[in-house]
């Protein structure tokens, strides 16, 4: 079996090709700033990071197989847990509200700050807040659905139960959570005293892209990551090789949501709020378009999708509003045609082959 | 993507408590909030119905669903407004048109993905986009009404008892009543006519089926389209309780959903269980509590139930 694991992960071994490919990626990506406009550098930050979404889904669902509609929660709790940051630092100085109070807090009547939100106010905790509380939440759900016999669809029915539940449950916590509108006008980002300007922002996020981009491909390129694509493959094989399917399977879901709740966390100083719209099935599906869309098992697919209709959405938005549509045929189109997304547009030559044979979807 | 989803149950709720309810131990407003229940088992049943089909009979996993239930109250929109017609005799209308567009998306889309799941799923989905986006571009994002027939207007009201009465809207009453009786015509159509008998065939073993001289395409097509008829008439009698706008059908999928994993989808019957035991227990906890805590609480009782039993709560188990 050694030996078996060993030609798989000669075959699999790309890294020159690759490699070059990233670091001129990269490069591109750290002039394009100075290149473009304030507008297409914040634009192209969001897309980035909705890419870096796309990529934290493929991790459980184009290498493992389990298809989740709930990453759009991982992120927006990443994401709140930030906001409250900013929106405490912003009150503690404008004080605009005769106290320290967020401004929805005091609409909602409440009279001093919840303790469980308190302490979101320091730094340190918020950022930890931002990884542990998603990944947490994805802990407990995953302990709880995959050590089951359910599988397949129906993890995809409890995600979609689990993205209409917490829109519910944040909409209704108007006191806490801002309701509908969520948390809105926050604070800019300082770090080390002085005001993070959006160029900052841009190559922050850059930064956390590729360390997730290169942290990925050395997770799935590495025995663990053989395991997991064996999970999607055959799951029973796996397991009755002496695997515990369960425990790999709740590792990488809760290392996935991490990811997106940091995501999310960096969303906030970028978009300047966060709103439950983020925790429903709507969001949750976009991320699972731009996963398909650029290729299932691909790394860089799904950074590709969400730029290209980033960008799509955005020239097509002057011209027309219905640009929703074209992503719904794009869709279809690719799905229909296209099973293994843009990704399988590239010379085969470009790919490994044996990475092309071990992505094809079930 | 910007769309946020209006919960379904909970504004149904809130269109229903026109008298907020007291939280005391209150017999009357007891009966009227499980009478409230109705009316909500009643739109579950009808949008859960077709889904049970798709699901149920062909393991597709239809996303568009919600958009079909919107189709069906457009179609009687325009029949209103340009015939001035009944809201009653919209429903074959709405039935056929749908049910034709549903033919066309199995014979374009669907088909071509039998077996993959996923992917059925994914197309669906952006075939939910395209058909929100083209009834967008024909009708307007505006919101439409459409009127409900005078004969159901106001409230029926069995007894009274002391000044308080226990009623129920007639127009709850007509959605119960249309839900039980699809439920009947689906249920004569599955279990009492020969088609319904290939169909059956196909779902437990489809080479068989096709071995026995079943044209299992022509099933397929002819369930899918069914489930969708389904959906467009769930969409007319459904579209004057509330306005009816292109995002209109995302509020009804997750709740069919739940519905029909709940009570499982090899029998009928599953479906009506799944909506009585989510549509009361949901008007229940609303009245104890409040309406988004019944839903959240409803939907992770539905988890835990999926987590324990996959198959539903009404299913026989098999030997696979």
């Amino acid at each position: 079996m050694a030996e078996v694991v060993g030609r798989i992960r000669q075959a699999n071994y790309v890294p020159k090709r690759w490699l070059v490919t990233s670091l001129v990626l990269l490069v591109i990506f750290a002039v394009f700033p100075f290149v473009a406009g304030e507008f297409q550098t914040n634009l192209m930050a969001k897309l980035l990071l909705f890419g870096t979404l796309g990529v934290s889904l493929d991790l459980v669902w184009g290498f493992t197989g389990i298809l989740s509609f709930a990453h759009g929660v991982f992120f927006t709790l990443g994401g709140y847990a930030m906001a409250y940051y900013l929106k405490l630092n912003l009150s503690a100085t404008a004080n605009n509200y005769g106290g320290t109070l967020p401004d929805f807090m005091v609409w909602n009547g409440l009279k001093e700050l919840p303790w469980f939100i308190s302490p979101l106010q320091y730094f340190p905790v918020a950022v930890i807040a931002m990884v542990v509380l998603p990944a947490g939440f994805a802990y407990l759900i995953g302990s709880f659905i995959f050590r089951s016999k359910v599988s397949g669809v129906y993890i995809t029915v409890i995600t979609l139960a689990i993205s209409s539940a917490l829109t519910t449950f944040f909409v209704s916590q108007q006191a806490y959570t801002g309701g509908t509108n969520g948390i809105t006008d926050v604070s800019k980002l300082i770090l080390f005293g002085a005001t993070v300007p959006p160029i900052g922002i841009y190559f922050i996020i850059l930064t956390f892209a590729a360390l997730v981009m290169a942290g990925s491909w050395w997770l799935t390129q590495s025995n663990f990551g053989l395991i997991l694509r064996s999970i999607k493959e055959n799951e029973q094989r796996i397991s009755y090789l002496g695997y515990d399917v369960a425990n790999f399977k709740i590792f990488i879901w809760t290392l996935s949501a991490g990811i997106a709740g940091i995501a999310g966390g960096l969303f906030v100083p970028l978009n300047k709020f966060i709103s439950p719209v983020y925790l429903g099935v709507a969001f949750g599906t976009q991320i699972v378009i731009w996963v398909a869309v650029g290729g299932r098992g691909t790394l860089f697919g799904p950074i590709i999708a969400a730029i290209l209709l980033g960008q799509i959405q955005n020239s097509v938005d002057r011209i027309t509003q219905d640009w929703q549509l074209i992503v719904g045929v794009i869709l279809v189109i690719v799905v229909l045609f296209l099973p293994d997304g843009l990704m399988s547009l590239l010379p085969q030559k470009f790919l490994s082959k044996k990475s092309s044979q071990l992505s094809r979807s079930e | 993507m910007n769309v946020l989803p209006i919960n379904a149950l909970s504004s149904l709720i809130h269109l229903a408590q026109a008298t907020p309810a007291a939280k005391s131990f209150d017999p009357i407003a007891i009966t009227n909030q499980l009478l409230n229940g109705v009316g909500i088992i009643g739109i579950l049943l009808l949008t859960g119905l077709g889904l049970s089909i798709t699901f149920g009979v062909m393991r597709i996993i239809n996303l568009a669903h919600g958009e079909f239930i919107m189709l069906g109250a457009y179609t009687s929109f325009v029949l209103q407004s340009n015939f001035k017609m009944d809201l009653l005799l919209t429903i074959p209308f709405s039935f056929l048109f749908t049910a034709f567009i549903g033919a066309i998306v199995e014979r374009t889309i669907v088909r071509r993905l039998y077996g993959r799941a996923v992917e059925t799923l994914l197309a669906t989905w952006g075939l939910s986009i395209v058909i929100q986006g083209v009834v967008k571009l024909i009708f307007t994002a505006q919101l439409k009404y459409v009127k409900a027939p005078p004969y159901t207007r106001g409230n029926w009201t069995p007894f009274q008892i002391g000044g308080q009465a226990i009623e129920i809207s007639y127009y709850r009453l007509f959605i119960i009543f249309m839900a039980l009786l699809l439920l009947g015509i689906t249920a004569f159509l599955l279990y009492r006519t020969k088609l319904g008998r290939e169909v059956r065939a196909v779902t437990q073993n489809r080479d068989m089926a096709k071995c026995l001289g079943i044209n299992t395409s022509l099933v397929d097509m002819l369930t899918f389209a069914y489930g969708c008829g389904l959906a467009g008439v769930a969409g007319t009698v459904i579209s004057s309780l509330k306005s009816v706008a292109p995002p209109m059908g995302q509020d009804y999928l997750v709740d069919a959903w739940m519905t029909v994993v709940t009570g499982g989808v090899d029998k009928l019957v599953g479906v009506l269980a799944g909506a009585v035991l989510i549509g009361e227990s949901n008007a229940a906890i609303a009245y104890l509590i409040n309406d988004p805590t019944a839903r959240v609480i409803v939907l992770a009782a539905v988890i835990v139930l999926i987590r324990y039993r996959p198959e539903g709560l009404f299913t026989v188990q098999k030997r696979s």
